[in-house]
């Protein structure tokens, strides 16, 4: 496809409230840039900025847990407390100097607290067995615990919009808590959020319901969800999980509970092998995953397995198979099936950075527009080297996902030093987000 | 006894503190990875400053990237950072609080390497002796280079308009690395003799006084009780009390305002800060560290497996229960203040008014520095003013602080002080209160 034929990204995304100016949105990502108790910072205005600058239509903010102990890492900017929103509301008014719109992403980690912090010792779940990878510990949410829970998403739905944010974006896939009630590889309750398919979609359409009663039904609300658990892509021995057919029908039920637009990826876990599906980086793994040892009952068995050859290599091929020559655009059919079954935008993620690729994605129908990360991280400006009539930047990301397993210890950015001319240049690239400083001379 | 003495002023060159409490330097990783600084250290400082503390000593601020503890502290190496430092200069001194920014070179003192250097520069090519952190030996030319960077880092505390700079020369930082022979094994004009030793330090202190003047307070952090041995019996010897005493015999001469005496060429170490080896605190977040050294592993499964992690424990903690944990330095402060005329302060564990002001009068020492039991409790020195000789919830010295703020945010970390888990960490997460975040991300300008 040629250059004129990749037109249709920069069309005008129209949602039921919302309008964007392009088909490009930058996916929920950033690094623990702000501070511990998930108070905001500089660094995270600055960072979010590099993006809005870039051209994308749209910012899905990094995951803004909407109660603490619903965190992943500590560092990131929480929703949970009213005095979060003017942190909130100054960077959305900076995004908004670029045209940018900009969508809070409401979190809760569930079972999946990769570093719990100092506040709660274990996560909340739909269950009490421990996430299977890192073995991270949990407690089954009574009723009354799920219905506070509901009520803190429509409280930071309400937040977001205080602070002029332009929508939400509700946290539901990869691993985190909506998915521990959607899937029944992770789902053993048996009571009304537990059995059958509707009653494991309950909590996500209470949340859902829950924040239209509370912001109206003038404001833009969106979905993300696993489309399909792939669960044994890396436990061959794990449980089935959710099932396209499944996610279809749940997706259909969350349109009439008021859902304005679905965000298609894929996988029960996070990181899985299909996202972000790409390299397993060995040695930047051993350098960070051993500040999640404390964390969990299987983390330690982990980290030898990750230093000690050759299990290191065979984790790395199993890790890397599920994915093999098809990272940009791996979700795509699964999008396609979620968008001939409901009638609002669907936007899919996974790996686009060639221009051709997302033109001929909507082209097709397969999706309306698309979200991305890692390759943003590693070409902020993509859509102005799109709009330069480049169909894939000349420094493409690599999927090496370094800049995955480096966020736990180290500022994110792009760690592939092979897209950069030396590792000053991209150390340089890495510290940028601390620019400019808070305090400076007059 | 009457502890008044405690609240006389104390003068260290053009400086006047208000009362003889320092607040000895300790922070968390509050600020961000590049070493620009934020709200949370401004909050964390004003805690003491609101507490009653005559003076504060900054967090260890490297004055180079390359010589970092660990990520996350305010650094000066640069003149963009003067603004931050300004701006916390300003608010301490509201509280009727000096501030006195501590200079950090940490050699091969680095616990966490940070993204550019994967070794350090030190006094020598040998690693790190617990955790293995490696270590280049400093050429003649990059201890210039060194030299010069404390000097400009000197004068911009100065122009930030804070009270003075101490020089982080204890506890195993680059001074330390040079000072001791345990550690030093140069064959040039910087290692050997005692004198050769002592060059490096010496340099140092001229080139900041070139730089900021004579009116410009500035300390010297020092072990006096060296004992590299206490922990590693294998290591070689380090400098004895007389040669420590001769040494600062030589600062002086060269410039120095005051001395400050702590323990150890090594961080942490049994004597500094002195008590407990909290287990299953170090368990959970010396994992982190894992990746930083060559040791790191063996230390990491001899923290985790009992009985090793008992006689760890037992082996670590011997020189507290021979020598006492309050007062631990005041042998080597008393040699050291009978040698030299400028004021000397002491640090090591002092939280009970009659102990501070009984060595005051007995003349060990002219002031104390504190940093766990301020942790423990902030007001310390109003508690002292309202006439409690002790904190009804002293500070246990269980060093849970310590081995926390890698992972999380500084603070005591001792569940026994507080009625809940609850109320210990609200007490935790309070330096992130107000203003928590300052409503504008325009940067703030600072004259």
């Amino acid at each position: 496809m040629s250059a004129s034929g990749t037109s249709v990204i920069f069309e005008p995304l129209a949602f039921r409230t919302l309008e964007v100016k392009n088909r490009v949105f930058r996916s929920s990502l950033a690094g623990r840039f702000n501070n511990y108790d998930g108070t905001g910072n500089q660094a995270h205005v600055n960072w979010d900025l590099k993006f809005a600058r870039g051209g994308v239509g749209a910012i899905i903010s990094s995951n803004a847990p909407v109660h603490p102990r619903g965190l992943i890492v500590p560092n990131y900017a929480h929703i949970d407390r009213d005095k979060t929103v003017p942190f909130w509301r100054e960077v959305v008014r900076r995004v908004h100097e670029h045209d940018c719109r900009y969508i809070v992403q409401l979190a809760f980690s569930g079972r999946q607290r990769d570093l719990g912090g100092i506040q709660y010792e274990k996560g909340w779940s739909s269950t009490d067995k421990p996430e299977p990878i890192h073995g991270l510990t949990c407690e089954r949410m009574t009723v009354a615990d799920i219905q506070e829970l509901v009520r803190c998403f429509a409280s930071g739905a309400r937040r977001a919009r205080e602070a002029g944010a332009d929508g939400v974006e509700v946290h539901g896939c990869n691993g985190y808590l909506i998915t521990q009630f959607l899937s029944p590889a992770a789902n053993d309750r048996k009571d009304d959020y537990g059995g059958s398919l509707e009653n494991r979609a309950r909590f996500g359409l209470e949340i859902v319901r829950a924040i239209r009663a509370e912001v109206g039904d003038d404001y833009h609300l969106q979905f993300k969800i696993t489309a399909v658990d792939y669960g044994r892509d890396l436990l061959p021995w794990a449980a089935r999980g959710t099932t396209l057919e499944e996610s279809v029908q749940v997706c259909r039920w969350l349109e009439e509970a008021g859902v304005d637009a679905f965000h298609v990826s894929s996988g029960n876990s996070f990181p899985h092998p299909r996202n972000p599906a790409g390299g397993f980086p060995v040695r930047d793994v051993v350098r960070g995953y051993d500040t999640m040892i404390s964390s969990g009952r299987h983390t330690f068995r982990n980290y030898l397995l990750f230093r000690i050859w050759p299990f290191s290599s065979v984790f790395k091929w199993a890790w890397e198979r599920a994915a093999k020559g098809r990272v940009e655009g791996i979700n795509l059919s699964d999008s396609r099936a979620i968008k001939e079954a409901v009638s609002v935008p669907v936007l899919c993620t996974g790996g686009f950075q060639t221009a051709s690729v997302v033109a001929a994605a909507i082209a097709r129908g397969d999706c309306d527009g698309v979200t991305i990360a890692r390759p943003l991280i590693a070409n902020p400006d993509l859509v102005e080297l799109w709009r330069a009539g480049h169909d894939r930047p000349p420094r493409p990301c690599t999927y090496s996902n370094k800049c995955l397993i480096n966020q736990l210890e180290s500022p994110l950015g792009c760690y592939d030093e092979s897209r950069f001319t030396s590792r000053e240049e991209m150390v340089q690239e890495i510290l940028s987000v601390y620019e400019p400083p808070q305090f400076v001379q007059p | 006894m009457s502890t008044s003495v405690i609240f006389e002023p104390l003068r260290l060159r053009n400086l006047t503190v208000k009362n003889r409490i320092l607040r000895s330097s300790i922070a968390g990783r509050f600020d961000n990875y590049d070493g620009s600084g934020t709200e949370v250290r401004i909050n964390w400082d004003l805690k003491f400053a609101r507490g009653g503390v005559g003076a504060i000593i900054s967090s260890n601020a490297p004055i180079h990237e390359r010589g970092h503890i660990v990520p996350g502290y305010a650094y000066l190496d640069s003149d963009d950072k003067i603004p931050f430092w300004r701006e916390l200069g300003k608010r301490i001194h509201e509280y009727d609080c000096k501030y006195i920014a501590q200079l950090v070179f940490a050699g091969r003192e680095r616990i966490l390497p940070g993204l550019r250097f994967d070794s350090a520069l030190g006094a020598t090519d040998d690693r790190e002796p617990i955790n293995g952190f490696p270590c280049r030996s400093l050429t003649g030319e990059g201890i210039r280079d060194v030299v010069g960077w404390f000097a400009q880092s000197s004068q911009r505390a100065r122009e930030a308009g804070l009270d003075g700079i101490e020089l982080a020369g204890a506890n195993g930082m680059l001074f330390t690395q040079f000072l001791s022979p345990a550690i030093n094994t140069r064959k040039d004009e910087y290692g050997g003799s005692l004198e050769n030793r002592s060059r490096f330090a010496l340099e140092v202190i001229r080139a900041i006084r070139d730089e900021v003047g004579d009116d410009f307070c500035l300390g010297f952090k020092i072990s006096v009780d060296e004992a590299p041995r206490e922990l590693l019996p294998w290591l070689g010897r380090g400098n004895s009390v007389e040669d420590v005493v001769r040494v600062c015999r030589w600062l002086e001469d060269a410039g120095v305002d005051y001395f400050h005496v702590s323990a150890g060429t090594g961080f942490p170490h049994p004597r500094n800060p002195a008590g407990r080896f909290p287990v299953r605190e170090v368990v959970r977040t010396y994992d982190t560290v894992l990746s930083s050294g060559p040791y790191t592993f063996r230390n990491y499964l001899v923290f985790k497996t009992w009985p090793l992690s008992a006689l760890f424990r037992w082996w670590w903690q011997r020189p507290s229960k021979r020598l006492g944990v309050e007062g631990i330095n005041l042998p080597g402060s008393r040699a050291v203040k009978q040698a030299v005329s400028v004021p000397v302060l002491c640090t090591g564990g002092f939280q009970t008014a009659s102990v501070i002001a009984a060595a005051i009068e007995r003349g060990d020492c002219d002031g104390v520095t504190i940093a766990r039991p301020l942790v423990a409790n902030p007001d310390l020195v109003q508690l002292f003013e309202q006439g409690h000789d002790a904190p009804p919830r002293p500070c246990t010295y269980c060093n849970k602080c310590l081995f926390n703020f890698i992972e999380n945010p500084l603070g005591c970390y001792e569940e026994a002080r507080f009625d809940s888990r609850e109320e210990m960490v609200r007490e935790i997460l309070s330096i992130f209160e107000a203003p928590a975040y300052t409503g504008t991300s325009e940067p703030i300008e600072v004259a």
